[in-house]
């Protein structure tokens, strides 16, 4: 299972820096990052990272007496590598707001209201078409504490494990339709638009199961190609 | 050819339990004991005006004290030691500090002994990746960098290796 990891276009990558995002010029390497050929450490990875952290299901949403408040959806994501190939037993880590856009975490005390019903977190792995299902409710808008009118639109995130270090990737999901898109700070700072419309789900109309939830279906891909693909 | 979706920020609200009790400890893979010298590796991660960052997830992966990678791209990887994953995940303290145990990672055909990290951060619009060792030498990836950043790279003492992300003494970080 060899891999080629080769340099990305810029244009499909977000801007390190982002003006109205005021932590990223703090953070963000002044100097020119290092060039590197890769050798066998960087393209290889764990994969076995399963077997160090607790899986938890994708049934965020809850049942019965548990269920969370919200817009029930049902997100089937597939995770692909740069041939289309999918990949198969990647740990995927998910975290998203609640319905009225408040996460479970000590720094979010803003405004919005807790669930007790939604802990709005689920780490899974991909099956053998590389398919992982999520069932959790829309995720809620939220002001970013710029207050400058920078809201957050309704977005889901994932930490990806591809089959090497390289392909280690965390991204946003985003939705379709929602106004705020045209104004985010993050989804915009990527400068291709066609990287950045790979970055919003795509809603399935009504009509398949599940039938009590609204299905969006999304795309990840990751970094790197097989050295030897699979023949046909 | 597909395109390689787009990075964004882990932003500030990751769930606290994104990061498991013991993941930062290699020493130990499913209750087993890893071979080799165990060894402790602590660092401060700061930003531009000297700030340490907390709640910043540190991610490493290297290979054992064999010098080999449990992944099949290593041709050695049938004898990979069963009790070591090579990977861990840990969180910055509130003083800016993350700490991992593990094996000394040995050395592998052309390469000198290392240890592979990642940063993760709210502020962060894409993964940032370096490279930790523990002496100066030829290594190809430490001779990458400009001659008089190298020694940035290099742990200190038992082992430190201090992250800063940007400003006076800033970390080498690799464009992969």
């Amino acid at each position: 299972m060899k891999m080629i990891i080769q340099p990305r276009d810029e244009r499909t990558q977000p801007a390190r820096i982002i003006a109205g995002y005021p932590q990223t010029p703090l953070r963000s390497p002044k100097e020119p990052l290092v060039k590197r050929a890769p050798t066998l450490s960087e393209l290889s990875g764990p994969l076995e990272v399963a077997k160090r952290v607790k899986l938890l299901g994708g049934d965020i949403a809850g049942q019965g007496e548990k269920q969370a408040i919200g817009q029930l959806i049902h997100l089937r994501v597939r995770v692909l590598d740069e041939d289309g190939a999918p990949v198969g037993g990647a740990v995927v880590e998910m975290w998203q707001a609640n319905a009225a856009g408040r996460y479970i975490h000590p720094n979010d005390d803003d405004h919005a209201p807790p669930d007790p019903n939604f802990y709005g977190a689920a780490r899974v792995v991909t099956d053998e078409s590389g398919v992982f299902e999520l069932r959790t409710v829309k995720p809620g808008a939220y002001p970013v504490p710029t207050r400058d009118g920078w809201w957050r639109p309704p977005h889901v995130h994932f930490s990806v494990f591809g089959r090497v270090w390289l392909a280690r990737l965390v991204t946003q999901m985003y939705f379709p339709g929602e106004p705020l898109n045209a104004q985010d700070r993050i989804l915009n700072a990527v400068p291709d638009a066609a990287a950045r419309d790979s970055l919003v789900a795509r809603y399935i109309p009504p009509g398949v199961e599940p039938y009590n939830a609204l299905v969006f279906e999304h795309q990840i891909v990751l970094r790197g190609r097989a050295a030897t693909p699979a023949q046909p | 050819m597909m395109i390689p979706t787009g990075e964004a920020t882990i932003g500030p609200f990751f769930p606290p339990r994104y990061v498991d009790a013991g993941a930062n400890d290699l020493t130990v893979f499913e209750g087993r004991k890893a071979k080799g010298e165990a060894i402790e590796i602590h660092g401060r991660v700061m930003q531009e005006d000297g700030t340490a960052l907390e709640n910043l997830i540190v991610e490493i992966w290297q290979a054992d004290a064999g010098g080999i990678f449990r992944h099949p791209a290593d041709p050695r990887h049938a004898q990979a030691d069963p009790n070591f994953l090579g990977w861990g995940r840990a969180a910055t303290d509130a003083q800016g500090n993350y700490r991992f145990k593990t094996i000394r990672p040995g050395a592998q055909e052309g390469r000198a002994p290392h240890i592979n990290f990642m940063v993760m951060f709210s502020g962060l619009m894409r993964i940032l990746k370096t490279t930790m060792f523990f002496e100066d030498g030829k290594d190809p990836v430490l001779m990458a960098v400009p001659a008089a950043r190298r020694s940035l790279l290099i742990a200190k003492g038992n082992y430190e290796f201090n992250i800063r992300l940007r400003g006076e003494n800033e970390t080498p970080f690799f464009d992969d």
